[in-house]
């Protein structure tokens, strides 16, 4: 019966393919719109990720407990091993090492005095080799103002208003003043070789971007950083993946006693985002939901107007002696089958799109004025194993529902009427 | 009535008499810090000293050569570990500057930067820069007299008599005869105490007495404090001018 | 009898099927309008927390005074002037004094500001009255960020330190009366909150002020000297820039949902001209020309759309009004930290949003009408009217 009903379906096209159509857009529509909302938590989180915790963030245990205040005195110690198991253990994620750094940043006159200081922040991420994820971590390339990218160990970048304020210029000397991983101070020259803008006032400031080997010799730090980051490989952040990755790490490599053991934490966790992170979460899934109640109405109403158009058809089928149950029961199959067809196929395509927009995002710099490193102007939707099915909801049981219910109409029809009709 | 005013008269004279005999059991708390500063004395010094800095990680050793001239003027140059050696600082008056032979920049150090740690240690530079003179800053009274370290010692309670000292009140411990602080506690306005020194061992220098060894502790943070021990110090010495100059930083 | 009586009688005449047709797209405005509005109020919602907690209606800044440099706080506190002495006694503003201290949780060493509040005002909403607590230390406030950064929970002690006017030091112990849950960083990382009148006491200095934040719904803010007014729109400047990147983002799924409204107008049509293939061609068969058929079923399909967005007002004004309204609140869901400061999404429709999503659906619904009725266009009445499909 059904083979029979199949090929009613694939043969005739008319009857069909509107029916086919219409739950493929629908359930396209329903997996992108899904996959993209799925996509939110993430962009939400990608400043954060990139300039501050990463997806994950490995520092030892005294760091973290005082993460806000950086202190290299607390940093972990031992890094390129650290460094080694994290790519061999964990190879889903892009592993980088940073320091923060604070203190003054003098410029010096011909006298090689003070003739301008101010404080600054600093953070000293792998700028100088080639193959470093930093530059795309941190859109560097785009986002220099004036200059350029530091190529040489000794170059650093500077804030453009931080530049402003101390008045200097491309090319020349400024020295930093700070205290070693052991408290003793630590001096250094470098060479300001260009500027950017972060987009966020606190940190275009006072900041400054340097090479991490330079700053861990500066700062008596060979082999020691402050912090870890990992980010995974699809630029997507998934806190269920996150969390399995800390633990897995933790009860590998993390002694509660030693408190310079390494600890591994979520984003999540360490961002102060959580709150806003879960409301984020929460109702993106009530979007979704909502979303796809309102196209399964779509759909069911297609399903019914489907069931109305064959009206004659199925005074036909009575008149001629089929049974009232056979036929409901051959219509609902039909319909589960184009339900069936129209899911697979819109899926298909929804997951086309969706990758698409996973992988190229959309790129909104067009409509922003000036391109900083803290503005995402990519903004990516996320597939993950939901997005595989979720389009079958509104698909099969919107289609199935809605033939279900117009196809009651079979039973009222009247045998006596039939013939009427037919005449017409 | 010429009875009362000579009976009163007389009884004015005794209770100051009385008053006077009471407060000559201790001595009075100016003479004593007057002794503390002639002790010191204002006289050119070279001392060679080493701070022992104890950190969370394990303990440092800095080693400094410093040139004192008078109250507020001195030229220090550190001579390990080698990461330190050939840094140096002076001062002058209420100023500081600092020369890294490595980068070969002198750098002033002012406002708040005085209130960092130096090397990591519980002292500030501020602190390390304070008036030697305790007289210039408080006042003081003797209120007892105690045993420490096996030495008979006043102890006075100072008060800050200018609004800008940053250590409102002190607590010392005054070997009674040497006229050496063995022991002081700083406190904060409201009476809490911050940081306390702690002298292990005096010895005769040059006919001065001179703490070789003292724990300096931050009482409100955890940790075992900083040592500063002195391994050799000479008095009176010749101290050529120049050596007070910026330019002395930079030879 | 004009097109437009003739399509609005076949609409009716339809009865249920086109209510159920005009039913499923009102949905599909309310839902769009909704749907935008949400994500809108998501995205606008740090910067609502953040004037709710921090900058309600603007700010006035002691001229030294620099939010980025703490150096500054050591000259950036004075007496305000009676203009805005008088606005703090009026309640329309609150003092707010800011000092550099340091706090001694557990032995550690932590720099922090140390923030003096009035616990009566009402300016803000972070709750200052719990500073109205008697106790024998300090009482103070802190936020759930810096609870966790230094390890203390309300009923912890923890010494401060820090130096009055004349930069002597001064050092009492706090207790954490309360930790206060919320979303906004700034007022709670790397500071602490306490009685106004006790700091100023303890800091040697008597009725001074660093800022003052202004009543949200003040309209001229005074000028005053030796103290800048800093408006709402530059306080959240920096933040304004980030929801605008955000909410862009967001436009994507707008034109999701328009495709869901032209789903289900477009089978609709393509159904009800499939249907009414007679009726073509006994209209035709009477004189109707090919373009006036034509103009009927495009008619038809945007009175749908017309509607629906009768029917969607109906019902979808009051909804969305009440929602918007209510707002959304933070769902409880993370570990208890003490008292939550309301956080809500609410839900941001603006004018432009509701009539171009209207005009947009309604254009597209008349385009989305007119196409399948090209069809009509290839029909020979004699077919037509004998229910032949071309």
């Amino acid at each position: 019966m059904i083979k029979f009903l199949i090929k009613g379906v694939l043969r005739d096209r008319s009857r069909s393919l509107f029916p086919v159509l219409t739950v493929t857009a629908g359930v396209l529509l329903t997996v992108v719109g899904f996959s993209w909302i799925n996509g939110i938590q993430s962009n939400w989180v990608e400043v954060t990720a990139k300039y501050n915790t990463g997806h994950l963030r490995v520092m030892s245990r005294a760091y973290a407990d005082e993460v806000d205040q950086s202190p290299n005195d607390l940093a972990y110690i031992g890094v390129n091993q650290l460094l080694d198991n994290l790519r061999q253990d964990f190879p889903e994620l892009t592993w980088t090492s940073r320091v923060k750094f604070g203190g003054l940043l003098d410029i010096p006159d011909e006298k090689g005095e003070t003739k301008v200081q101010g404080p600054c922040m600093g953070m000293a991420v792998d700028l100088l080799s080639e193959d470093s994820p930093e530059k795309d971590i941190l859109n560097l390339r785009d986002s220099i103002l004036r200059g350029r990218l530091p190529e040489e160990s000794g170059e650093i970048l500077i804030t453009e208003d931080f530049a402003q304020r101390l008045g200097i210029s491309m090319g020349e000397t400024a020295t930093l003043i700070s205290a070693t991983m052991y408290g003793s101070m630590a001096i250094a020259n470098f060479t300001v070789t260009g500027t950017i803008r972060f987009g966020v006032t606190a940190m275009d400031r006072s900041t400054i971007l340097a090479d991490i080997t330079d700053i861990q010799q500066v700062l008596n730090m060979e082999n020691a950083a402050g912090e870890v980051l990992g980010f995974f490989k699809t630029n997507l952040y998934d806190n269920e993946q996150a969390e399995e990755i800390a633990e897995r790490f933790n009860s590998k490599y993390s002694d509660k006693e030693d408190e310079f053991s390494p600890f591994t934490g979520t984003l999540l966790k360490q961002s102060g985002m959580e709150d806003i992170l879960g409301m984020v979460d929460i109702y993106g899934e009530v979007i979704i939901i909502v979303f796809i109640v309102v196209m399964s109405i779509v759909l069911w109403n297609a399903g019914l107007m489907g069931s109305l158009r064959r009206y004659g058809e199925i005074g036909v089928r009575l008149a001629i002696g089929e049974d009232k149950g056979h036929l409901y029961r051959s219509l609902i199959t039909e319909s589960l089958i184009i339900g069936f067809i129209g899911s697979i196929i819109g899926t298909a395509l929804g997951l086309l799109v969706s990758y698409y927009l996973q992988e190229t995002g959309i790129n909104i710099a067009f409509m922003m004025q000036n391109s900083t490193l803290m503005m995402s102007d990519t903004f990516r939707a996320d597939v993950n194993a939901v997005s595989h099915y979720i389009g079958f909801i509104p698909g099969l049981a919107a289609t199935f529902l809605g033939s279900l219910f117009s196809g009651l109409g079979i039973y009222k029809r009247k045998t006596s009427q039939l013939m009427k009709e037919l005449e017409t | 009535m010429k009875h009362m005013t000579y009976i009163l008269l007389f009884l004015l004279i005794l209770m100051m008499t009385a008053g006077l005999t009471g407060q000559e059991q201790f001595p009075k708390g100016e003479w004593i810090l007057e002794k503390l500063d002639e002790n010191y004395g204002s006289d050119n010094k070279i001392m060679v000293a080493t701070m022992i800095i104890h950190g969370r990680r394990g303990s440092r050793e800095v080693t400094s050569k410093t040139w004192v001239k008078g109250d507020d003027q001195s030229f220090t140059e550190y001579l390990a570990p080698p990461r330190e050696k050939g840094t140096k600082m002076l001062k002058l008056g209420d100023q500081l500057w600092m020369y890294s032979p490595s980068t070969d920049r002198t750098i002033q150090i002012s406002g708040h930067m005085l209130r960092q740690s130096v090397m990591g240690s519980d002292l500030s530079y501020e602190d390390m820069m304070e008036d030697p003179k305790l007289q210039n800053m408080y006042s003081a009274q003797v209120t007892g007299e105690e045993l420490y370290m096996d030495r008979p010692c006043w102890v006075l309670e100072l008060t800050s008599i200018k609004e800008d000292i940053a250590y409102h009140s002190r607590k010392i411990w005054v070997d009674k005869e040497r006229f050496v602080t063995l022991k002081e506690d700083r406190f904060a306005r409201g009476g809490k105490l911050l940081k306390t020194t702690e002298v292990k061992n005096v010895e005769k220098m040059d006919n001065r007495w001179v703490p070789t060894h003292a724990l300096f502790k931050d009482v409100l943070k955890s940790g075992k404090g900083t040592e500063f021990v002195v391994d050799s110090m000479v008095f009176n010495a010749e101290i050529p001018d120049y050596i007070f100059t910026k330019a002395a930083l930079r030879r | 009898m004009t097109l437009f009586k003739l399509a609005f009688r076949n609409l009716i005449g339809a009865g249920l099927r086109t209510w159920l047709n005009v039913v499923v797209l009102s949905f599909s405005f309310v839902v769009i309008i909704w749907m935008q509005g949400v994500l809108k109020g998501m995205n606008n919602q740090a910067v609502t927390s953040l004037v709710d907690a921090e900058y309600a209606g603007g700010q006035y800044w002691h001229k030294s005074y620099d939010p980025y440099d703490p150096l500054s706080l050591q000259d950036a506190h004075g007496r305000p002037p009676e203009e805005l002495t008088d606005m703090i006694e009026k309640g329309r503003a609150t003092p707010v004094l800011i000092i550099q201290g340091t706090a001694y949780p557990e032995g550690r060493m932590t720099t922090l500001l140390i923030k003096g509040i009035d616990p009566d005002q009402k300016i803000i909403s972070l709750p200052s009255y719990f500073l109205k607590e008697e106790t024998e230390e300090l009482p103070a406030v802190i936020g759930n960020r810096m609870s966790e950064s230094t390890g203390l929970k309300a009923g912890d002690t923890v010494t401060l330190r820090w130096r009055d006017a004349n930069g002597t030091f001064d050092a009492r112990d706090a207790l954490i009366v309360q930790v206060m849950r919320t979303t906004v960083q700034s007022i709670d990382q790397g500071q602490i909150w306490i009685p106004l009148e006790k700091l100023r006491e303890l800091s040697n200095m008597k009725e001074e002020a660093t800022l003052l934040v202004v009543d949200k719904n003040i309209l001229d803010p005074p000028k005053a000297s030796g103290w800048e007014f800093k408006s709402l729109d530059f306080l959240i400047k920096d933040i304004t820039q980030l929801v605008k990147t955000k909410t862009s983002g967001s436009s994507i799924f707008y034109v999701i949902l328009l495709l869901l409204a032209m789903l289900a107008i477009f089978d609709t049509q393509i159904l009800s001209i499939f249907r009414r293939k007679k009726e073509i061609g006994t209209l035709m068969a009477m004189g109707f020309t090919r373009a006036k058929v034509i103009r009927l079923f495009t008619i038809e399909g945007a009175m749908h759309a017309v509607l629906a967005a009768l029917v969607a007002a109906l019902y979808g004004i009051p909804f969305l009004t009440w929602f918007a309204k209510t707002g959304w609140p933070l769902p409880e869901s993370m570990d208890s930290y003490g008292f939550a400061i309301g956080e809500k999404i609410f839900p941001v429709y603006s004018a432009g949003l509701v009539v171009g999503t209207t005009l947009l659906i309604l254009v597209v619904t008349t385009l989305v009408s007119f196409l399948p009725t090209r069809k009509i266009a290839k029909l020979k009445p004699t077919d037509a009217l004998r229910g032949k499909t071309s």
